[in-house]
């Protein structure tokens, strides 16, 4: 589609900025528009994906978003699947005005009721087999898209040391790595992560940082890849992203924050070493959240002091949100749960 | 730059009696993949490793009332390159004969075919009165031999679509500068480049290719020769999947050995490529101590080659 080769090309594409005399960010504007675009470029030209064909995902975050968007252009009707507790009405009203349809279901636990929306997914598929599942989960075309970052990072900064991003499906982070690596194979990796997600160890829980860890183990997490993986709490990310606004001017979203503070640590520790960090998306989203006061103020955790530097952790498990912990991973294989 | 001239005149016209044209060689390619193009699409490309030291050389001789023939008469190619030129330039019918010499070796990826065309198209071109830019001659070097390396280009980098003679990018310079030992199999069987089967990449190879050329770009713009050797390297490891040379796990093992930057293949020929650091002299003893154990293991034709980024190329043989 001609539209596809200027706007949403434009809107993947991330500003790169130094933030420091060794570490550049690659700030998107909304980063999972670069999967989406690649998966579905790929699977029209595999056939998956017919003219008008419905295309399906559950997603609460901005992949749906991204999805929507790129649907509406190329005039594909759009279902996603989502919960109660993982969606806000603002959002819904976005998504929905773009064509798609919202499908929210029902969880009393408040766990994002991750077998509902699967058990619904599949039954959609079984009722209109011409549809497309995007499935970031598994779908390799996640982390493949992000060639395009990997090679855009090494224009910009030539050999790099140090790659800083968050985990969530495993696509930006493991996909941007696997293809430096493939440059660099010293190269670090370095997962940013929060409390209460299963990705490397922990037990399923609350999680009050949304847009990074996982409740569930994607398969485009490759454990594998990473060095080392911060724990990032909510409250310390929030300090981060606000930081960010008053000091270098960038309005970003909270996992922006929490990868920026992780990142000007390593580059700290480290002054020789080039480092990279990733940013997904801007701050709009969070202006009735992370960026009120008054909403803040409400929480009684929340302090005005933030970390410094993370505490290494021994046994792998959660603390609270005021806490940044650290873990030495070492390249190995999947957490025992 | 391209060495185009004439050694007679015509006092009243631009017609040559006779011109000449040469062309340099190269040493396969740094890089060789599929890569998009600023509207999204894919095409096959390279990166060419420019030689100067090995030339072709076309003497082009306009004569009335004869043919136009190619001496020896196998360089057809060559033949067509320079009729397909002067077509080009309004000259339909001319009877001129074409004498070409090479002292590139034929059939291991020295790109020799290509040069006697480039070499052909510049004589054929100044005989009248014209010199081509490198975009030009690159489209008639591919109408006249259906795929083509990016050598009318000369010192500068660029990635090439060699079916097509089109410029997907332009890197801005020359190479950094290295020193590159060259060298290849002595039981190699001579490649016919036009007729081996063409590489089916697959989704990871082509996006990994995407990065590589980030990579070149970078090595380019920073005049660094370390990245550039990294690129080389996985291209040539890329390609081990597709046209597989003998002896590669060996070459592999022996770049570690000696500290190389990279090793470069000519990725449908034979010829193997060892970057290294340009800080040392070209006396330094490691160029003699390769010579000897590359030839001792089983490989010929061990050259060393000074690839220069000040200024060019500036291929020095020993």
């Amino acid at each position: 589609m001609a539209s596809d080769i200027d706007y949403f090309r434009a809107l993947e594409t991330p500003r790169l900025s130094a933030l420091g005399s060794n570490l550049v960010a690659a700030a998107f504007p909304m980063m999972k528009l670069m999967p989406a675009r690649f998966i579905l470029d790929r699977a029209e030209k595999a056939g998956e994906l017919s003219s008008g064909g419905r295309i399906i995902e559950t997603t609460s975050g901005t992949f749906g978003l991204a999805l929507a968007m790129l649907a509406a252009a190329r005039s594909y009707p759009l279902t996603l699947v989502t919960a109660k507790s993982l969606i806000d009405p603002p959002y819904q009203k976005r998504l929905e005005m773009l064509g798609a349809e919202v499908v929210v279901l029902d969880d009393d636990q408040g766990d994002g009721n991750q077998a509902g929306r699967i058990a619904y997914l599949h039954d959609r598929l079984e009722a209109e087999p011409s549809t497309f599942w995007t499935r970031q989960y598994d779908n390799p075309g996640n982390p493949h898209s992000y060639a395009r970052l990997a090679e855009m990072l090494v224009r910009r900064v030539g050999r790099i040391d140090w790659l800083v991003g968050c985990a969530g499906t495993g696509g930006s982070l493991c996909g941007t790595g696997a293809f430096l690596r493939h440059l660099f194979p010293d190269m670090k990796i370095a997962a940013v992560d929060t409390h209460n997600s299963v990705l490397f160890g922990h037990k399923a829980g609350r999680r009050m940082l949304r847009g990074l860890g996982n409740s569930v183990m994607p398969g485009n997490v490759k454990h594998n890849l990473i060095d080392e993986v911060h724990w990032v709490g909510a409250y310390v990310a929030y300090r981060s992203a606000h930081r960010l606004l008053r000091e270098q001017g960038m309005f970003m979203g909270p996992t922006s924050g929490a990868a920026a503070i992780v990142a000007e640590w390593i580059a700290r520790r480290d002054p020789d070493a080039s480092v990279v960090a990733i940013m997904p998306d801007e701050g709009f989203r969070y202006s009735a959240t992370v960026y009120d006061q008054n909403w803040l103020n409400s929480h009684p955790g929340w302090t005005s002091t933030s970390a410094y530097e993370p505490a290494n952790l021994t046994t792998i498990e959660p603390r609270t949100e005021r806490d940044w912990t650290r873990f030495e991973w070492g390249r190995s294989q999947k957490p025992s749960l | 730059m391209a060495s185009v001239g004439n050694e007679h005149h015509h006092s009243n016209s631009a017609i040559r009696q006779l011109s000449i044209g040469t062309a340099i060689a190269h040493h396969g390619e740094l890089v060789q993949g599929v890569f998009e193009d600023d509207r999204g699409r894919l095409h096959r490309g390279l990166v060419t490793l420019p030689l100067t030291g090995l030339r072709s050389t076309a003497r082009f001789q306009l004569q009335r009332h004869v043919p136009l023939t190619v001496v020896p008469n196998e360089k057809s190619k060559a033949l067509r390159a320079a009729g397909l030129t002067l077509a080009l330039l309004g000259h339909d019918r001319p009877g001129a004969t074409l004498h070409v010499e090479s002292d590139i070796p034929v059939g291991h990826g020295y790109g020799s075919s290509t040069a006697d065309v480039i070499a052909a198209i510049r004589a054929a071109a100044a005989a009248v009165g014209t010199v081509l830019p490198p975009a030009t001659i690159s489209r008639l070097a591919v109408a006249a031999e259906v795929a083509s390396d990016a050598t009318a280009f000369e010192a500068e980098a660029v990635l090439f679509a060699h079916r097509e003679g089109e410029v997907l990018e332009h890197f801005g310079s020359s190479l950094p500068p290295f020193h590159l030992i060259g060298f290849r199999p002595e039981d190699a069987e001579v490649v016919d480049t036009l007729n081996f089967v063409s590489a089916r990449y697959n989704a990871e190879e082509i996006q990994l290719f995407r990065v590589l050329r980030g990579l070149v770009a970078s090595a380019v713009a920073r005049q660094d020769p370390g990245l550039l050797g990294r690129a080389a390297t996985i291209s040539a490891t890329l390609n081990q999947r597709h046209l597989a040379k003998p002896h590669f796990d060996f070459v592999m093992g022996y770049m570690d050995r000696i500290g190389a930057l990279g090793l470069q293949v000519a990725h449908s020929g034979t010829l193997f490529g060892l970057l290294m650091d340009p800080v040392l002299p070209s006396n330094a003893p490691v160029f003699g101590t390769a010579k000897a154990e590359l030839l001792a293991a089983g490989f010929s034709h061990v050259e060393v080659f000074q690839i220069s980024g000040a200024g060019g190329f500036h291929g020095i043989r020993y």
